[in-house]
């Protein structure tokens, strides 16, 4: 792409109606932009007809208001926000699958698991899987590490996001 | 007989107020095209789908209303679609209703099945498939509300035939929410003050009139803005006639096949009023060099089409109607300026330079053809010279008498978008224009005008080839010509006497009277075959990549 320059991981948040084919008019506009959509999280909100789209991409600040008109024209989208700064906590969970092949090593992941505060979710004798949660780049950090013992598996759910404060508005 | 899907189809139709339907059967849609036997709407069977959009995105364009047009599912469907793009890219009102196989078949790759809602994403305001027999109605209400509120556009809805045929009690409709309506962003009174002072102290202030001064029926307001403040006004394709170009402040199109005064004085004015427009490519030519003197404001009720491509300086999101209602009062009333002086005396030089306006012998013989036509003609320009020869040449008196493609630029628009216009305003006198490689493209809707007998006058100025690539391949390809000769081999006169219609043929620079007048003395349809030299081109033109005080007036330049 021609617009390299100034380009920043942007998470935006898309309150769209929960019914069939809504996410592909969102990813619509988008692709059609020529942007790359980063990761991707979609649920229900606490009002069963509204899902919330959490997703990142990398673009300009200009573009990412550019791109939040064209989302606010889509009949299904209900409100758009950037959820991009300081003042939004940002989450996301990975698992991963780590194969015990030496005896030796077991202590290793044990310590690594305490350090950055991973969740063992199962374990045999010759297999962890392991969840982790945090900021992107803590999970990308985490899959660092392991990734010499030989990742088998990995799963992550891209990040979602939450303001920090009391917020005066009422949101879902 | 049992009231079915189609039954409130045509019903709720009826409630918004529609009259005309432009179609196409398939088994599919055939519980709606059975059921229109009860019914008082007028359904009109062109000969391809393409051309039923195409009709009713020309009944949109001249009567404001929406344009409805029906195909079946499948190819049906799927020929729409090039009538759809237009309509959304011209932002007309339409609401376009594909039958689809039966909720059942759904996803089976069934005899003429095709996901039309996935294929017109991009290029409809919203589409809809209805499940359930129940929802018909508010979705057909929520539909006719989208397409015509906000910015216009076309909306699709999809219903499946099970839907169409299967009984419904009228007690049982339940209501599909919207949970957003196309809202109004109320801008702030202070924007339109700073637009008002802003435009008060201009001393070199223009006003760009784009399609939407005819969408939001803005036209007696932008007229008394322009002649309180005496501002001269230049269009875009698609504000073209919104204010009558007689008035004496009109400089004429501007862009890339625009008025070479238009452009000019674009570049040199230190105030713009943009009012309904997008700053598409085709009007500003080289983004970077578009009015480099000018503080811009931009008034617009679509927030995507303000700063799109252009930094606006005063942007007010909102309806026209309503700023412009708020705008005037606060506007100075003024004595005719020095700035008008000057570019009255530009227009006296550049007239001495370009005679004919700039588009030959087929610009004349379209002057003489206004003349011989009632004041009241709508005329409907295909794309290509003849478009650009047409709307340079043609004066349009009332906002919604000239139609054409302008941001898809559709060859084979014409013909149909015609038949639409006259059928939406049989009062009036129809003139469609267009080159012999658009007329190729929806030859077969002479079958409907013959059919239905519609008094459409059809000119076909014929210079055998495509001339508007002809005059790039010339200008910008060393005049390498290539795949551009369509020949002169066939009589297109035999061709509609054999549709029924009957015609002549003459040569714009030899008898261009006779041809004319005998088309305006036949009663019904007529075809007027006008041969014109090859050579004759549009000038000025604006060379790709270039500003728009960089025209070209000649093949020397």
């Amino acid at each position: 792409m021609l617009r390299k320059m100034r380009e920043q991981e942007q998470t935006i948040s898309i309150l769209v109606s929960n019914q069939p084919g809504v996410l592909s008019r969102v990813a619509n506009v988008f692709g059609r932009h020529g942007y790359n959509i980063k990761s991707l999280c979609v649920a229900e909100t606490t009002n069963p007809e509204v899902s919330r789209i959490t997703l990142t991409s990398e673009s300009d600040p200009d573009f990412t208001e550019k791109i939040k008109k064209q989302l606010e024209k889509l009949v299904d989208v209900v409100e758009v926000s950037d959820l991009t700064g300081p003042s939004y906590i940002q989450r996301e969970m990975m698992l991963i699958g780590v194969p015990v092949m030496k005896q030796e090593i077991h202590s290793d992941i044990l310590r690594a698991i305490e350090m950055f505060g991973c969740r063992i979710v199962t374990m045999s004798p010759d297999y962890y899987v392991l969840e982790i949660t945090g900021l992107q780049d803590e999970t990308a950090a985490v899959l660092k590490y392991f990734q010499p013992f030989g990742v088998r598996e990995m799963n992550r759910t891209g990040s979602i996001a939450l303001l920090r404060h009391l917020s005066k508005n009422i949101s879902q | 007989m049992e009231i079915i899907g189609a039954d409130i189809i045509l019903k709720t139709l009826m409630e918004e107020g529609v009259e005309v339907i432009f179609g196409y059967p398939g088994a599919n849609t055939l519980p709606i095209h059975d059921r229109l036997m009860n019914s008082p709407i007028r359904h009109y069977l062109m000969r391809h789908e393409q051309a039923a959009a195409h009709a009713a995105d020309g009944y949109a364009r001249a009567t404001g209303k929406v344009g409805v047009c029906l195909a079946t599912s499948g190819p049906g469907a799927t020929n729409l679609v090039t009538g759809i793009a237009t309509a959304y890219m011209d932002s007309t009102p339409m609401v376009a209703l594909t039958a689809q196989v039966s909720t059942s078949l759904l996803g089976q790759d069934a005899f003429q099945e095709t996901d039309i809602i996935g294929i017109t994403m991009p290029i409809t305001k919203h589409s809809y498939q209805v499940h359930n027999v129940n929802n018909l109605v508010s979705t057909l209400r929520n539909a006719f509300e989208l397409a015509k509120t906000g910015r216009p556009g076309p909306v699709l809805v999809d219903i499946p035939r099970d839907i169409l045929a299967s009984k419904c009690d009228p007690a049982e409709e339940t209501s599909v929410s919207a949970l957003k309506t196309n809202g109004k962003v109320a801008e702030s009174e202070e924007q339109i003050e700073k637009i008002a002072k802003s435009l008060n102290q201009s001393e070199r202030p223009i006003i760009i009139i784009g399609g939407g001064i005819k969408l939001s029926n803005s036209f007696h307001l932008m007229r008394a803005l322009i002649e309180k403040a005496k501002i001269p006004f230049v269009t875009t394709m698609m504000g073209i006639g919104s204010v009558d170009a007689a008035n004496g402040y009109s400089l004429g199109l501007i862009g890339t096949h625009g008025n070479e005064l238009a452009n000019s004085i674009v570049h040199q004015c230190d105030f713009i009023l943009a009012v309904g427009t997008r700053f598409s490519d085709r009007s500003t030519a080289l983004i970077e060099e578009f009015a480099p003197l000018a503080k811009i404001a931009q008034i617009d009720i679509d927030p995507t089409s303000i700063g799109k491509s252009i930094k606006i300086n005063l942007p007010y999101i909102g309806d026209i109607n309503e700023a412009l209602t708020a705008l005037l009062p606060l506007i100075d009333e003024k004595e005719k300026s020095d700035w008008l002086q000057r570019i009255h005396t530009e227009q006296e030089d550049i007239e001495k330079k370009l005679s004919g306006g700039g588009c030959g012998e087929a610009g004349n013989f379209i002057r003489m053809v206004q003349e011989a036509m009632p004041k009241e003609t709508t005329v409907v320009a295909d794309v290509g010279l003849n478009q650009i020869w047409t709307v340079r040449t043609w004066k349009a008196h009332s906002p919604r008498s000239l139609i054409t493609s302008g941001g898809m630029g559709t060859m084979g628009f014409s013909l149909p978008a015609a038949i639409g216009a006259q059928v939406g305003t049989p009062e009036k006198a129809v003139v469609a224009i267009s080159g012999d490689g658009g007329f190729y493209m929806n030859i077969q809707e002479l079958a409907t005008i013959g059919y239905y007998n519609l008094p459409i006058k059809i000119i076909i100025i014929n210079n055998g080839h495509l001339g508007m690539i002809k005059q790039i391949q010339d200008l910008f390809y060393s005049s390498r010509f290539n795949t551009i000769d369509l020949g002169t081999k066939v009589d297109l006169v035999a061709v509609a006497r054999g549709f029924g219609i009957p015609g002549s043929r003459i040569t714009v620079n030899e008898n261009p009277r006779t041809g004319i007048e005998e088309m305006v003395n036949t009663d019904g349809p007529y075809v007027l075959e006008a041969m014109v030299d090859p050579e004759n081109y549009v000038y000025p033109i604006i060379p790709p990549g270039c500003s728009n005080i960089e025209m070209i007036h000649d093949r020397l330049d």
